[in-house]
């Protein structure tokens, strides 16, 4: 039974000639898990929320067609109506949580629509999504990945038979990541619930989704089973989404003739055991370790404590006594779940915080008695989210700023320099705000390196983009390791700190518990199992054929992995 | 001079936003166990309506004093934090404290001091009361209370919802000045004129943070107006099965009979003395 029908939906935004969605002709069945795939701004978003009825109802503009969602046509029912068929999770789901504790949230939709057991259903979605005793929480208290489930518990209080998530785990860690999806897949398995994901990691749809669509300038290309959809490797790349890694290599060895037409690509790491079976694995002749001499430091933590002060009872200690050494020239990755004391030691660094105990020498000199003002020409942060840097009316201006307030002679040469090199020069005079998020990116990088800072550090410069964006950040990264000369990136991009990190730093509820360049690391199963980062795939991959493997990128996995 | 130079610190330095934050979220959530915040506010706002409005029309000695050590012992009952107290010591006493402190020691005559100490209290009773009302109940009872009185419903849900994202605002806010303080270049600030224009280029900074902190905002309340659609919140505003619902977890109690009554003996009693004396 379908339970999702469209048929000749054609959709363009008020004041807008161009249709942005052309066309659509599509069935999903019921109880499917369907992910969405697709180039930024080719229309899944603008196509989820034509599901609930936002569009047209909510959202006006030009609409033709029609959707039918669970037997009724959207055109001729209300938003309150489908709201009870159709649940929707935004990407920035904080926003969508409009009452201050978790079970007022929860309830909030059902109290609304005038439903006597208001209550019941709330304390009922919040234990599908596994936030049973976080009831009467405050929403501040809980994580990223608390709050994420807590907007989907939102949505399953109505007892929707769809539930539609926008990109779900772009800002999570890989342990609340897998937690959201294994709560998706109890509500598809054990509920019966039709769950539609707008997706970028393959490697979960692999795992956790039954039919792909790939969607192109606003049409549907085609909708697929899973493993046939992600193994059509040219087709995806071409369209910036990156299949995963195993099918990759899989894809690549195909190529090179090692690899016979016959055999269907493998998409999981269980299914590339079998494949990859009669491959052997081969050490890489050891590399010449860089001579440890006595490298000159640039920041030292010495016993550095802090703790946050807490609404209610004890304050919160992020960090008690740590001590952290960081030298020049150095390329650190700073990794650990959500929580784990990141942004903060990078605030403490430039100088935003103060630590309530203990010292940072920043060049052998205290910052303790300096303002945050005078540091800026050493060291420089840019934030996570990239929209908080832009404090002028346009790029150009807010690029600008920390030069011309310090009246650098030729500074108006250094920042049509600077947007030349991160390729914002069409853009200078657009506000950052409404830049795309790869835009956003660049341009707040552009503003961090614009006193040339020795040392800089970047809080999570690939959250929340499309894999093709992220791709292009980690190239601008990789350019920029020669104009910058220390750099300290906070990432939960595993990718992005085996391809470009030299030491890796490992932080745990405000310790560093490891310490080394990414085979110290990834090597050690004590530390990846407790601290629940997570190595890309075909580590895994590697490491399921042969124990001593450690592979981090596809290029690697194929030079050691031969025939004979 | 010391107080000068903490002075012009303090503005972005001691006095952070992080602070206020906590300190909001404190007075609005961090009480909810308190024995105010267990009554029915419904009763509340009946004896908020007493204490507020009353001792502006009563002169006597004995009853405002009464009055005042009321709401005293209920701002102590309701743990209200610590910024709300200074913030309203000060209010206090630049409104007609500082007049009665002058006249104490400028000789001024046991008429002018008991007139002044009047309106002090006067103003100390009926501020301390909103305190413990305002503070002492959580945003969301309150306005539930509001709204059983027949205060349009988007007035007490705006009350709510402020408090759900004025932390938020916060956060955000304090990060648009920390950009400001990363790139800004401020004056030098070690002579006494440095001071003051330091003390200038920090409003002039915190008023500049007004306009991305606007942008950012509205690029948020984007998802949530939708959000608030979804979730049926006009649909609710017009039914009155809904309001019902609500109101149906208010309930007046023995305490909150017990609260009103000795709050009434107390009063009476001054009343009583009065007369007597």
């Amino acid at each position: 039974m379908n339970i999702i029908e469209i048929e000749n939906l054609t959709y363009s935004y008020p004041a807008s000639k161009k249709p942005i969605l052309k066309n659509i002709n599509l069935q999903v069945e019921k109880g499917d898990f369907l992910a969405v795939i697709g180039n930024n701004g080719c229309g899944k978003s603008t196509f989820c929320k034509t599901l609930n009825g936002l569009i047209p109802h909510f959202i006006t503009g030009d609409f033709e067609g029609s959707v039918t969602v669970d037997g009724l046509n959207t055109l001729e029912s209300d938003v309150g109506t489908l709201a009870c068929k159709a649940g929707y999770v935004y990407q920035d789901f904080e926003n969508q949580i409009v009452r201050p504790t978790v079970l007022d949230d929860a309830s909030y939709a059902c109290l609304n629509y005038a439903m006597e057991d208001y209550k019941e259903r709330g304390r009922e979605a919040l234990s599908l999504c596994s936030l049973e005793g976080r009831e009467d929480d405050y929403i501040w208290q809980l994580s990223g990945g608390q709050t994420h489930l807590l907007a989907l518990a939102g949505a399953v209080s109505l007892r929707p038979d769809i539930l539609i998530l926008d990109e779900p785990i772009a800002q999570l860690d890989p342990s609340h990541a897998d937690r959201i999806y294994n709560v998706l897949r109890e509500l598809n398995e054990k509920h019966g619930k039709t769950i539609i994901v707008i997706e970028h990691h393959t490697e979960y749809i692999a795992d956790y989704c039954k039919h792909v669509m790939l969607m192109k300038d606003g049409s549907i290309a085609w909708k697929l089973p899973t493993d046939e959809a992600l193994r059509r490797v040219d087709e995806l790349q071409s369209c910036n989404i990156f299949p995963p890694q195993v099918t990759v290599a899989a894809h690549r060895m195909e190529q090179e003739g090692r690899f016979s037409k016959e055999q269907t690509l493998p998409t999981t790491v269980e299914e590339g055991k079998t494949v990859f079976k009669s491959l052997r694995y081969h050490l890489p002749f050891p590399c010449k370790k860089p001579a440890k001499g006595k490298r000159e430091p640039v920041v030292e933590f010495k016993d550095v404590s802090i703790a946050y002060r807490s609404v209610k009872g004890e304050d919160r200690v992020i960090f008690d006594r740590l001590n952290l050494e960081i030298h020049r020239g150095e390329k650190i990755a700073l990794i650990g779940s959500n929580g784990a004391g990141k942004s903060t030691l990078m605030k403490l660094m430039v100088g935003l915080l103060k630590p309530g105990d203990g010292d940072i020498m920043l060049d052998g000199e205290s910052i303790r008695r300096k303002k945050t003002e005078s540091l800026s020409k050493k060291i420089s942060l840019v934030y996570q989210n990239p929209e908080e840097m832009f404090i002028k009316d346009s790029i150009q201006a807010d690029i600008a700023y920390a030069m011309q307030v310090r009246n650098i002679d030729n500074y108006k040469e250094r920042t049509n320099e600077l947007l030349a090199r991160f390729n914002l020069t069409e853009l200078k005079n657009r506000d950052g705000r409404l830049l795309s998020g790869g835009q956003m990116r660049r341009a707040s990088l552009a503003i961090g390196i614009a006193l040339n800072p020795g040392i800089l550090l970047l809080d999570e410069p690939t959250a929340n983009l499309d894999i093709a964006t992220r791709k292009e950040i980690m190239r601008t990264l990789n350019d920029m390791k020669e104009v910058t000369e220390t750099v300290m990136i906070a990432t939960h991009d595993m990718q992005l700190v085996c391809e470009w990190a030299e030491r890796i730093v490992v932080l745990c509820q405000g310790k560093v518990v490891a310490d080394g360049t990414r085979d110290e690391i990834f090597g050690r199963r004590d530390i990846v199992e407790t601290v629940g980062i997570r190595p890309p795939e075909i580590f895994y991959m590697g490491q399921a054929l042969n124990k001593k493997a450690l592979c981090y990128t596809v290029d690697e996995f194929l030079e050691r992995f031969k025939e004979v | 001079m010391k107080m000068k130079k903490k002075l012009s610190e303090n503005i972005l330095d001691k006095f952070s936003i992080d602070f206020l934050r906590t300190q909001v979220l404190k007075n609005a959530y961090g009480n909810d166990d308190t024995v105010i915040a267990a009554l029915d506010p419904r009763i509340l706002i009946v004896w908020y309506l007493f204490m507020g409005l009353v001792p502006w029309f009563v002169n006597n000695l004995w009853f405002l004093m009464a009055c005042f050590i009321l709401v005293l012992v209920t701002t102590k009952l309701a743990r209200v934090a610590g910024l709300v107290l200074l913030l309203f010591v000060i209010g206090v006493f630049t409104q007609t404290g500082y007049l009665l402190v002058v006249s104490l020691f400028f000789g001024g005559n046991a008429s002018t001091v008991v007139s002044l100490l009047i309106l002090t209290l006067k103003v100390a009773t009926c501020s301390l009361a909103s305190i413990t009302v305002f503070s002492g109940l959580d945003p969301d009872r309150l306005s539930n209370g509001l709204m059983w009185y027949g205060c349009p419903e988007r007035l007490s849900f705006s009350i709510s919802y402020a408090y759900r994202v004025l932390p938020m605002l916060m956060g955000e806010f304090q990060n648009i000045l920390l950009s400001f303080r990363m790139r800004g270049n401020p004056p030098e600030h070690e002579t006494f004129a440095g001071k003051v224009k330091y003390l200038f280029y920090q409003v002039k900074v915190i008023m500049h943070a007004f306009y991305p902190l606007m942008l950012n905002t509205a690029k948020r309340s984007r998802t949530t107006v939708e959000a608030l659609e979804i979730k049926g919140y006009r649909y609710a505003a017009v039914n009155k099965a809904v309001k019902k619902m609500k109101f149906s977890t208010l309930k007046v109690t023995y305490n909150d009979l017990l609260f009103l009554a000795v709050s009434f003996l107390w009063i009476s009693l001054s009343v009583l003395a009065s007369t007597l004396a």
